[in-house]
Parts: C-alpha cells; structure tokens; sequence
C-alpha cells in the first residue's frame, strides 16, 4: 500500500480515538530536570530491528556516539509532547557526537506513518512491535529515555518528558560525548547538574 | 508511619474539557492525579488495538482512571511506590487494584494475541516505580469495580526512605455513558 493511502487507513483507524484519549492528559511543564544517573549502569543489549521507512536500526552502528535511546507509543500523550523537543535536538546536535533513537513499542508502521502526518521528525524510528526490546531495557512505563555511552553502556534515564533541546540538556549531552572534558563521567556516582554557566545561558 | 506529611493536599474536582471528575494527592516532592475516562473511550482505545468487542467491554467496565504520578521535587530523594501495597476499600472490603500481572493472566487464558497484550501492558500504569527528581508517568489505572461504585483508596509510597500514607475518600468509577456534543456535565 502506498505511503498516502496508508497513512489515510491509519488516520481513519484511530485518530478519532486517539484524540479522545488525548484530551484527558494533564499538561505537560517544561521541566528543568536533565537525566538521572543509574544506580546500576549496564550494558546496552544490542537489537536490530526494522525500521520505519524501511531498512534496518541496529544500536550497535552508533557504537562510538552517544545514543538518546528514547521508548514510546503513539497514543502516550507525554511521548507525542517531547516529540518536537526530540527532534529540534536531533537538528542541532547534527548526529556527529549524539544521536537520537526512538524505539516505537508495540505498534505497526501504519500507526507510526499516520502520527508523523502530526509529529514530522527525521531520526530513525525502530520499531519494536513484539515489546522484546524494550524488555531487555527493563523500562517499566512510557516514555522512558536512555543515556547510552560511546562505549555502549546505560548510564542515565529520565521518565516522563524532558525539554531536549535546551541551552541546558544540549551542552549536558554534548558533555556526555566527551566526559574527559566537563561530562560528568561518573557513571552514576552522582545527581548531574548542570554548571552555572550553563545554566544562565538558558 | 507518617499519615502524610504536614504539607500534603489532597481533593477533587471536574476537568473543565471532560466534565469528568478527577482527585488528586499533592505533597512535598510528589503529585498524583487520577481522573475518570469514559467506558466508550477505554472500548475505542482497546479496539482499535486487536481486542474483540467483548474484551474491550471488559476493560472498559473495570473503572478505568488516567493515573499521572510524578515526582516533582527539586531534590535528590526518590519517590518510589508499589501498585500492589495500596488498597482499594469497596462495600466494606478491602481488595488490590488490577494491575498488569493480573490482566496479563487473564489475557494468556483467553488467548489474545502478542500484539494486543503488548499494547494493553503498556498503557496500564507501571505496578512499581522509582522516580527521580523530575520523572513521572502517565497510563490507566483499573479498579475492578462496577461503574458508579464509590470506592476509597489507601495510597502508599516511599520517599527517601519513609513511607506515606494517605486515603482518597469516596472515588467514583464513572458511569457508562455516552459523550455528549460539547462536553459532560459531571454528577
């Protein structure tokens, strides 16, 4: 089925649900705070699973980079509203030191398709319909946004939305990208903050 | 165990868009929200996700609440809970919410497919949870009542190291009804 003609199958299917769904979420606040550094930190489990638009996303050809592993779901009203803050990171971050990956879980492309009609965004969508990934990731609720190190370990999360593209959480993950100059590197010693001139820059 | 701190709100009211009720549980570093949704938006969530019209009905008639719980300190201190340790008192008995586990038996019994069981684990609400500063999530929470049951709910969790304790008195699951062109008006 062509692109156009799903995406009008899918809209039909559920966009009047969704809608319906949607208008009960609370607001949403910009909120200040960056990522959490794991307790436990561990190794990313490498997945490689399609893609939407076609081809394959294996985690493990960012190996290098830092990867923004963000999970979420069409219908999750707070996944739909950090979208555009994903994306307008994912635009000034370049992808030459971090990444942005946003596993979908448990829906089928024509789902995915028909929200990007709402929520246009370029980087690459994997997509995990079985839920096997996000397992392994031992995420528990949506959205959910991993931290994964060039060397491909876990080392931070935040739940719930964040403002990724901040004057804050921008120079927070360029750091993380070079943890010998200024990331904290801790890898999960301590709460991250970020330093007061970064702060003021906001 | 502290009944709460000192600084705790707790009450209700109507959604202005909805006309449906919600409660809401507000203390130092936490927020909780929990606000009713129509039977027929739960049946058109579920169906349009690979449930048969029985099984939708069955989630929707089970006194379904957006739950939003958020940790929203500026602080270190996390925020944890346990789905299983909080209590539901109806008709004089005290019973658990249906959580995750609870549906996904019943779903394996019934044969639903992957698909479906993958989407309904995630929109329920996590049964357990730590939160950072700042984390929080959003899904449906499921009582198991009849609509229209009156029922109170005895909430615990943690924070840096303490547990609380707080009971939301007189929760309604809401009635099946229909939307109205316009919005509800809330009983």
């Amino acid at each position: 089925m062509k692109r156009s003609a799903r995406r009008r199958h899918a809209r039909a299917g559920r966009g009047s649900l969704l809608g319906a769904l949607l208008f009960l979420a609370t607001a949403v606040p910009a909120d200040e705070a960056l990522m959490a550094p794991l307790a436990q930190p561990f190794a990313a489990p490498d997945f490689d699973l399609p893609c939407e638009g076609g081809g394959r996303c294996r985690l493990a050809d960012y190996r290098g980079k830092v990867v923004l592993l963000n999970f979420w779901a069409t219908w999750c009203p707070p996944c739909r509203a950090e979208m555009p803050s994903l994306e307008r990171a994912w635009q000034k971050l370049g992808g030459k030191e971090v990444v942005v990956l946003a596993v979908n879980v448990g829906e089928d492309e024509d789902a995915i398709f028909a929200f990007q009609g709402d929520y246009p965004v370029s980087f690459p969508i994997p997509m995990d319909e079985s839920g096997s990934v996000v397992k392994d990731f031992r995420v528990t609720g949506l959205p959910t946004t991993y931290l994964v190190t060039p060397d491909g370990r876990v080392t931070h999360r935040a739940m719930g939305t964040r403002e990724w593209d901040s004057a804050a959480m921008l120079a927070w993950l360029r750091a993380q990208a070079r943890p010998r100059q200024g990331g904290t590197g801790d890898g999960g010693a301590g709460r991250d903050r970020p330093d007061r001139a970064v702060l003021n820059g906001r | 165990m502290p009944a709460g701190a000192a600084a705790l709100e707790s009450g209700s009211g109507v959604d202005p868009r909805s006309g449906l009720r919600f409660w809401f549980v507000r203390d130092e570093g936490m927020s909780l929200r929990l606000a009713q949704i129509l039977p027929d938006q739960t049946r058109g969530f579920f169906l349009a996700r690979g449930f048969s019209a029985a099984q939708s009905d069955r989630i929707a008639l089970s006194c379904v609440f957006q739950t939003d719980f958020r940790n929203i300190a500026t602080g270190d201190a996390p925020l944890a809970y346990d789905l299983r340790e909080w209590v539901v008192r109806y008709r004089g008995e005290s019973r658990r919410m249906k959580l995750r586990a609870d549906w996904d038996r019943e779903w394996r019994e019934a044969g639903l497919a992957p698909g479906p069981r993958t989407a309904f684990e995630w929109a329920l609400y996590p049964t357990t949870q730590i939160y950072q500063a700042g984390d929080y999530n959003w899904g449906l929470a499921s009582f198991d009542l009849p609509p229209g049951a009156r029922f109170d709910l005895e909430l615990v969790w943690t924070r840096a190291g303490t547990r609380y304790r707080h009971v939301i008195r007189d929760m309604k699951c809401v009635e099946d009804r229909h939307m109205e062109p316009g919005g509800e008006t809330a009983e």
